[in-house]
C-alpha cells in the first residue's frame, strides 16, 4: 500500500496545490527524513513520480470510490441513501418506479483518453504566468500548473523543524519524542552499513613498522650465512625427485595441447565398430530358442462371426466345464476359444505375464543341447533296390476283359496258357480264349452253389471245380480230341479200383463208416457238357490244389472239422483224410512243388508235414491273425508268401526261420490271394480294395544272399462290390501275364 | 533379311529346298529352291509343288512334306519356332506322295467276331497270282469268323458264299464251335483257312454266273497240328502253306493233294522249342524263297515281346513284328542272326495282332490291334526315342482308324479296345484297308484317292 498512498498523495498535490497545506505534518516529516539521509535519490524519485503522475490519476479515476469529479459528494450520498428511484403514481393509481438518469461517465471509461489536455491552443504559455493554471482541458476545467522544484524547496526551507524531530509523542513523558545526536549518528552508521560501535575506527592511520627502505645503520651486524650463497639442497632433492620421475616416465614432458592431440590421434585409432556391419551367420554354437507356435484361428476375437459353423467350434458347456476341471498343466489348450462382437470388448489376455514368465523360464532353465547330426544321406540308408523299370517284364496294363456276369470266386489259366477258366457265384464255370477274350464254353455245374475254386490238373486239360461239397472234373470241349480222349481215360481209370464205399471200414460200433469222399458220375446232363467225374466230400470245398504229378489233389473245406483237408487219388478214386485232428481251422493247403511235403495253413500257423514219414516237420508262424492264402516258390521250394485277412503280405524263408523274412502292409483291406509266377521272378497279391500289387521277388541261388523284394506296380481296375475287390489271381505259365477275378463279375488279363 | 523385310505384313519368308526320292516326281535342278511364306502349311506347299511352274502335273498329286524325318503338320513357321530353328537357314523339305486319311466306307455285318480278313482283287497278291484267271471286277473279301464259317463278300457288302460248318462236336450239349483264325485267298478260285480245330482246309470257291452267289467246297484237309492254328500264310506259286499253332509248332504244307503224304500230310518239325510262335504272315520274299520260321522271343527294354505277326511285304527286307508289348518292332534280318530292332512303331495301347503292308509304296504299313484301332505308319517319319521308350528310332502313327461301330458309344471299360478289338487287317489298292474284329464287323476304310495315281 505504500506506493499507492504515495501516488495518491502526489495526485492530490497535482490536483490542488492549496490543499497541500492542509495535510498533516507527519507526511511531510517523512519526506524531510528522506531528504536528509539520501539526497541523491530524491530527484529520481520525484521525476519518477511526475512521470507516473498521469497513470496515478487514471487509476484513481478507475476506482469506484471516485467515479466522477463533478459531484462526488452527491454521488456518495445516493449510493448510501437508499434506492436510486422515486415512486410515482401512474395513471391507474399504481406505483411506478421512475429511475434516475444514469450518468454513463464516458470519460472515466475511456482508458485511452489523454490526461487533461490543454485546449488553449497555439498561444505562448507565458500568458498564464500570473495564473495558477496553465490552461483548460476539454471539459473546461482548469489545468493547474505543476509544482516546480523551486517552489517545493522554498516551501521546505520555510519550515523550521528541530533536529531529531520524529513527530512522535513519548508515551512516558507525553512530550514530543526527539532523537539525540548520538542516536542519529547510530542510525546514520546503521544506514551506511558501518560498524555502529562507539569509538571503532574503521580506517585507522597506517603505521609502517617494516619498510623496504634500507637502513643505513642495520640493527644486526651478523655476516650473511653461507647457505645464502650455496644452492639449496632441498631444492636439489626436489629436482632430483622430479628428474627421476621424468626418467621413469612417471612425468611426461610437457607437450603443447595441439601437438598432444595430434599424437593421440595418431596413436589411438578409433574404430567404428558398426561401420561395415554385415549380417553374420550365427555362431556354430548358437542354438536358437524353439519357436512358439503362431496363434491359431480360434484366438481371433471374431472367431464366432467369421465362421459360419462357429457354434461347432466354440466350446459348449461340457467342454468348458471339462476344460476348467482339468489341471492347467494338462489342458490341451491354454485358453478357451471365445468370441466377441467388437475388438473393444475383448479383455486383456490375462495369462500374458504368466505365459511370458514361463517362456522365459523355458528358455533359461531348459538346457538346449546341440545334437550331433549324423551326416548320412538318407537315401543311402534305403536298401539298394533296382528300379522297377529295370525289372521288366511285368504286367502293367489291363489287356483283355472277360465278363463272367456274376462274382467270380476263382479262375485259372490252363497249362498251355491258351485258356482261362473262371468259376462264379452263378454256379457256372466259363472258359475263355486267353488273348482274344472270347468265351468258348460255359458249364453250369451247380444250380444254387457258387463255384468256389477252379484248378487245372497239371500237365493235362482237366479242370477241377468245386461247388458246394462237390468237386467236378471237367474236360473242356475246345481241346484237341486226342487230349480229350487221354483226359477221359485218366478220369475213368479209377473206376476199376472200386474202393469206393465197398472197402469202407467198420467202426467199433459195427456201423458202416461213412466214406470221406464219394466218387461218382455227375449225371448225363453234365456228362454231355464234358463234366465227367464228381467227388462229394463232407463239407463245402473252398480250395483245390493238385500235386505236381497230377494224380493227387487235395481239397480244403474249412468248415469240415476233422475232414477239413482231404487228399484224393485220381487214379484210384480214393479219398483219404490225413489228419485225425487239426489244431485249428484249416484255411488252405498245398503240396510242395518238388518235395513230398504238405503245407496246411491254419488260421495263424502253417504246418508242414512230411508225407512219407507222416510227421510234422515244422510250423511256420507268419504272425498274421488270419491267413487267407499262401504260395510256395516253385523254383527254390524254400520260400513262401503268405497273405492274410489282416492286410499283411509276408515272405518266409523256410531255411531261415519260422518267422517272416519280410512283412509288407501295403493294402488297406484284406488280402485274398497270393501267387508266385512260375516263369518270372514275380509275385502278386489280390486284395479286397480292388487292387493287385505286383512284386519282384528274386531268389538267389547262393544261400548267403537274401531274396530281393521290390514292389513294382499296383494294378487298378476292378471295382469294389460289397467290400470285395479282387477274389483270385493266376499267373500265365509262360508269359509275364496275370489274370484276376473281380467281385464285379469281370476277369482281367494284365499284360 | 531382304526377304523378311520385303514380305511386309505377310510375315516371314523362308527359303526351302524341295527334294524327293520319287523318280517320277523329280523337280528340275533350278526350281528346287524357293522362297515360301512362313505360315504356309502342307496343303499350300503341295499346291506350290504341283503348280505349273514346278511339277506341272495334270491332276494335282497330294504331297506330304518331311522335314527332318517328321511330317510337317503345322505351318512351316510354327515348326521352326517349336524346334528352335533359325528362320534364315534353308529348310530342306522332302516331298512324298501323301497318305490320304482313310475314310470310312462300309461295314459288313457278321454273326460272330471276325478273326481274319483277306482280299481278292486285281491288285492283291492272290489276284496277281491268279493272273489272267481273275475275272474282271471280281473283287472279293474273305472273312474268317469265330462261328467257324468263312464268308466271301463282294464290294457291295453281299455275302456271295458261306462255308459249311466243319466242326465235330466232342460233347453233345456243348455249343462250342472251333473258330477259324485265318483265311487267305490262294487264287481266284481257292481259299485256305485254318483255325482252332487244328486243321488247315483248302476250299474250292466257285461263283455263279450272276456273280451274286457262289459256293465253297472243302477240297483238302491238312491235319497234323496239335493245337489251334493261330496264323497262316500261303504262297500259291510254290503251292505252300505256312501255319503256326498255339503249341509252338510251325506247319509247312503243300496245297496239292497228290504231293501231300498221308495224314499227317506234311508237317515241318518245329525247328526250335518256341515258347510262343503265334504266327506270321507274308514271310514270303518276292523271289519265292521264304524266310525261315521267324519266331522271336524278343526282349526289348525288359518286356518279352511275343511276336505274333511278321510282315515283310516291301522291297526292302525289313520285318515288322507286332508284339504284345503294344508296339511294332522293325527287324532287319540281314543285320544279324540275333534280332536287331531297327525301329519301333509306338502308339498302340494293346496287343498288336495283325499287320499289312501298303500296296502303294514301300514305306507304309497298317496294323490292327486289340485296342480297337488300325494305325497307319510311315517309316520315313522317324524321331529319336526317349529314354523311357528305350531309345532307338521311333515312329508314330500317321493315321488312326477307329472302329465305326464304337463311334458315339460310351466307353464301358478302362481297358482300351474292350469290345472292339481288331483281329485282322488287310490293305489293298482296290479295297483300301479292310479290318475285322470283335465288333462282328468287317470295316472298310479307304483313302479317297489311294487309287488315283
Amino acid at each position: 500500500m505504500a506506493p499507492r498512498t504515495q501516488l495518491k498523495r502526489k495526485a492530490s498535490t497535482a490536483a490542488a496545490e492549496a490543499e497541500a497545506a492542509a495535510f498533516s505534518d507527519s507526511e511531510f516529516g517523512d519526506g524531510v527524513l528522506e531528504g536528509v539521509l539520501s539526497d541523491d535519490s530524491e530527484d529520481e524519485e520525484n521525476s519518477d513520480d511526475e512521470a507516473e503522475d498521469v497513470d496515478g490519476q487514471d487509476e484513481d479515476l478507475d476506482s469506484d470510490e471516485v467515479p466522477s469529479e463533478e459531484d462526488p459528494d452527491e454521488k456518495e450520498d445516493e449510493e448510501h441513501d437508499g434506492p436510486r428511484y422515486r415512486v410515482e403514481k401512474d395513471a391507474n393509481g399504481g406505483e411506478r418506479y421512475v429511475y434516475e438518469e444514469i450518468d454513463p461517465v464516458y470519460d472515466s471509461d475511456d482508458s485511452d483518453a489523454q490526461d487533461p489536455e490543454n485546449t488553449i491552443g497555439n498561444i505562448p504559455l507565458k500568458f498564464y504566468d500570473q495564473y495558477p493554471h496553465i490552461g483548460y482541458n476539454i471539459d473546461g476545467k482548469k489545468i493547474m500548473r505543476p509544482a516546480s522544484g523551486q517552489a517545493l524547496d522554498a516551501l521546505l526551507d520555510s519550515i523550521e523543524i528541530p533536529k531529531g524531530w520524529t513527530g512522535l509523542t513519548d508515551p512516558a513523558t507525553g512530550k514530543p519524542l526527539n532523537l539525540s545526536q548520538k542516536e542519529l549518528e547510530l542510525l546514520r552508521k546503521i544506514q551506511m552499513q558501518e560498524i555502529p560501535e562507539e569509538g571503532y575506527e574503521q580506517y585507522p592511520e597506517y603505521v609502517p613498522w617494516f619498510t623496504h627502505e634500507e637502513e643505513k645503520m642495520p640493527i644486526s651486524a651478523a655476516p650473511e650465512p653461507k647457505r645464502r650463497f650455496l644452492p639449496s639442497k632441498h631444492e636439489q632433492q626436489r629436482i632430483m625427485k622430479i628428474v627421476r620421475a621424468i626418467r621413469e616416465g612417471r612425468i611426461q614432458p610437457y607437450v603443447p595441447p595441439e601437438e598432444r592431440d595430434k599424437e593421440e590421434d595418431e596413436e589411438e585409432e578409433m574404430y567404428d565398430l558398426w561401420a561395415n556391419e554385415e549380417a553374420q551367420p550365427p555362431h556354430v554354437m548358437h542354438i536358437p530358442p524353439p519357436k512358439q507356435p503362431p496363434p491359431g484361428f480360434d484366438l481371433s476375437y471374431k472367431y464366432a462371426i467369421l465362421l459360419p459353423l462357429s457354434a461347432f467350434f466354440l466350446p459348449n458347456k461340457e467342454e468348458k466345464k471339462q476344460w476348467e476341471e482339468t489341471d492347467p498343466d494338462e489342458r490341451e489348450k491354454k485358453y478357451l476359444p471365445a468370441s466377441y462382437d467388437a475388438l473393444r470388448k475383448v479383455p486383456a489376455y490375462d495369462t500374458f505375464v504368466k505365459e511370458s514368465f514361463e517362456r522365459c523360464l523355458d528358455l533359461y532353465l531348459a538346457p538346449r543341447v546341440r545334437r550331433t547330426r549324423l551326416n548320412i544321406d538318407p537315401n543311402s540308408l534305403l536298401p539298394k533296390l533296382p528300379r522297377a523299370e529295370e525289372l521288366r517284364p511285368f504286367p502293367t496294363v489291363g489287356a483283355v476283359e472277360y465278363n463272367h456276369g456274376s462274382r467270380v470266386r476263382s479262375l485259372a489259366i490252363d497249362p498251355s496258357g491258351e485258356w482261362v477258366a473262371s468259376g462264379g457265384d452263378d454256379g457256372a464255370v466259363k472258359f475263355w480264349e486267353l488273348r482274344s477274350g472270347k468265351q468258348v464254353a460255359s458249364i453250369r455245374i451247380s444250380a444254387d452253389e457258387p463255384v468256389n475254386a477252379v484248378k487245372w490238373r497239371p500237365g493235362s486239360a482237366i479242370l477241377t471245380a468245386a461247388a458246394g461239397q462237390d468237386v467236378y472234373f471237367i474236360v473242356p470241349p475246345m481241346l484237341d480230341q486226342e487230349v480229350q480222349q487221354a483226359s477221359r481215360a485218366a478220369l475213368d481209370a479209377g473206376f476199376g479200383y472200386a474202393t469206393n464205399g465197398k472197402t469202407a471200414t467198420l467202426t467199433s460200433n459195427g456201423n458202416r463208416k461213412d466214406p470221406p469222399g464219394t466218387w461218382a458220375r455227375p449225371g448225363a446232363r453234365l456228362e454231355d457238357q464234358g463234366v465227367l467225374l464228381k467227388i462229394t466230400v463232407r463239407a463245402d470245398v473252398k480250395v483245390i490244389n493238385w500235386h505236381r504229378r497230377g494224380d493227387f489233389l487235395l481239397t480244403v473245406s474249412p468248415t469240415g472239422q476233422r475232414s477239413a483237408v482231404a487228399i484224393h487219388t485220381l487214379s484210384k478214386h480214393l479219398t483219404q483224410i490225413p489228419f485225425r485232428k487239426l489244431p485249428g481251422l484249416a484255411q488252405t493247403a498245398q503240396f510242395h512243388p518238388s518235395r513230398p511235403l504238405l503245407f496246411v495253413a491254419l488260421q495263424r500257423t502253417i504246418r508242414v508235414y512230411d508225407l512219407q514219414r507222416q510227421e510234422l516237420v515244422k510250423a511256420i508262424q507268419p504272425g498274421a491273425r488270419w491267413i487267407s492264402s499262401f504260395d510256395i516258390h516253385a523254383a527254390s521250394g524254400d520260400h513262401l508268401i503268405v497273405g492274410s485277412y489282416d492286410r499283411r503280405l509276408l515272405w518266409h524263408d523256410l531255411e531261415l526261420s519260422a518267422r517272416p523274412y519280410k512283412t509288407m502292409r501295403f493294402h488297406p483291406n484284406a488280402i485274398r490271394q497270393v501267387k508266385y509266377s512260375r516263369s518270372f521272378p514275380l509275385f502278386a497279391d489280390a486284395s479286397d480294395d480292388g487292387t493287385i500289387q505286383l512284386f519282384h521277388g528274386r531268389v538267389h541261388n547262393d544261400l548267403m544272399t537274401d531274396p530281393t523284394l521290390v514292389p513294382l506296380k499296383q494294378l487298378k481296375g476292378h471295382k469294389v462290390v460289397n467290400n470285395l475287390g479282387v477274389m483270385d489271381i493266376d499267373w500265365h505259365p509262360t508269359n509275364p501275364w496275370l489274370v484276376s477275378a473281380g467281385a464285379d463279375g469281370m476277369c482281367r488279363l494284365w499284360a | 533379311m531382304a526377304s523378311s523385310t520385303g514380305a511386309g505384313g505377310e510375315g516371314q519368308q523362308i527359303r526351302v529346298n524341295f527334294t524327293t526320292t520319287l523318280p517320277e516326281l523329280q523337280l528340275p535342278e533350278d526350281k528346287s529352291q524357293l522362297l515360301v511364306p512362313g505360315d504356309i502349311k502342307r496343303y499350300g506347299l503341295s499346291r506350290v509343288v504341283n503348280s505349273d511352274a514346278m511339277l506341272n502335273t495334270d491332276s494335282p498329286i497330294p504331297l506330304d512334306f518331311l522335314i527332318n524325318g517328321t511330317f510337317l503338320r503345322t505351318s512351316l513357321e510354327d515348326y521352326l519356332r517349336d524346334n528352335g530353328l533359325s528362320f534364315e537357314t534353308t529348310v530342306t523339305l522332302q516331298y512324298v506322295r501323301s497318305l490320304v486319311p482313310p475314310i470310312y466306307q462300309a461295314s459288313f455285318e457278321h454273326d460272330d467276331w471276325v478273326a481274319d480278313v483277306d482280299v481278292l482283287s486285281s491288285t492283291s497278291r492272290a489276284g496277281l497270282w491268279a493272273g489272267n484267271n481273275l475275272p474282271q471286277g471280281q473283287d472279293r473279301v474273305v472273312s474268317a469268323s469265330y462261328d467257324g464259317l468263312l464268308r466271301i463278300w463282294n464290294m457291295s457288302g453281299q455275302v456271295i458264299a458261306t462255308s459249311a460248318s466243319m466242326s465235330s462236336k466232342s460233347f453233345p450239349s456243348t455249343d462250342y464251335v472251333p473258330a477259324i483264325k485265318s483265311a487267305k485267298f490262294l487264287d481266284a478260285t481257292r481259299v485256305a483257312s485254318a483255325g482252332m480245330d487244328q486243321t488247315v482246309r483248302v476250299w474250292k470257291y466257285k461263283e455263279g454266273a450272276d456273280r451274286l452267289s457262289g459256293d465253297l467246297k472243302p477240297t483238302l484237309e491238312l491235319l497234323g497240328h496239335k493245337g489251334g492254328i493261330e496264323s497262316m500264310d500261303v504262297h500259291t506259286p510254290s503251292s505252300r502253306i505256312l501255319t503256326a499253332s498255339n503249341t509252338g509248332e510251325i506247319g509247312f504244307w503243300t496245297t496239292s493233294a497228290s504231293a501231300a503224304p498221308d495224314a499227317p500230310r506234311k508237317r515241318a518239325a518245329a525247328s526250335q522249342p518256341c515258347q510262343e510262335a503265334q504266327g506270321f504272315s507274308s514271310s514270303w520274299r518276292p523271289k519265292g524263297c521264304f524266310v525261315d520260321d521267324e519266331c522271336y522271343q524278343h526282349y526289348d527294354d525288359g518286356t518279352p515281346l511275343i511276336v505274333p505277326v511278321l510282315c515283310s511285304g516291301h522291297q526292302h527286307p525289313l520285318l515288322a513284328a507286332g508284339t504284345s508289348a503294344r508296339h511294332i518292332t522293325l527287324v532287319d534280318p540281314r543285320a544279324s542272326a540275333t534280332t536287331t530292332s531297327v525301329m519301333t512303331l509306338r502308339g498302340h495301347r494293346n496287343f498288336v495282332t495283325s499287320l499289312s503292308a501298303s500296296p502303294n509304296d514301300n514305306y507304309s504299313l497298317v496294323s490292327g490291334s486289340h485296342d480297337g484301332t488300325c494305325r497307319i505308319w510311315d517309316l520315313r517319319s522317324v524321331r529319336t526315342g526317349s529314354k523311357a521308350e528305350g531309345g532307338g528310332s521311333v515312329s508314330e502313327a500317321v493315321y488312326i482308324i477307329e472302329r465305326e461301330s464304337q463311334k458315339g458309344q460310351k466307353k464301358k471299360s478302362d481297358i482300351s479296345g474292350a469290345g472292339c478289338k481288331v483281329f485282322g487287317v488287310a490293305w489293298d489298292k482296290q479295297w483300301g484297308i479292310v479290318s475285322g474284329g470283335e465288333d462282328k464287323k468287317v470295316q472298310i476304310n479307304k483313302g479317297s484317292d489311294l487309287l488315283a495315281k
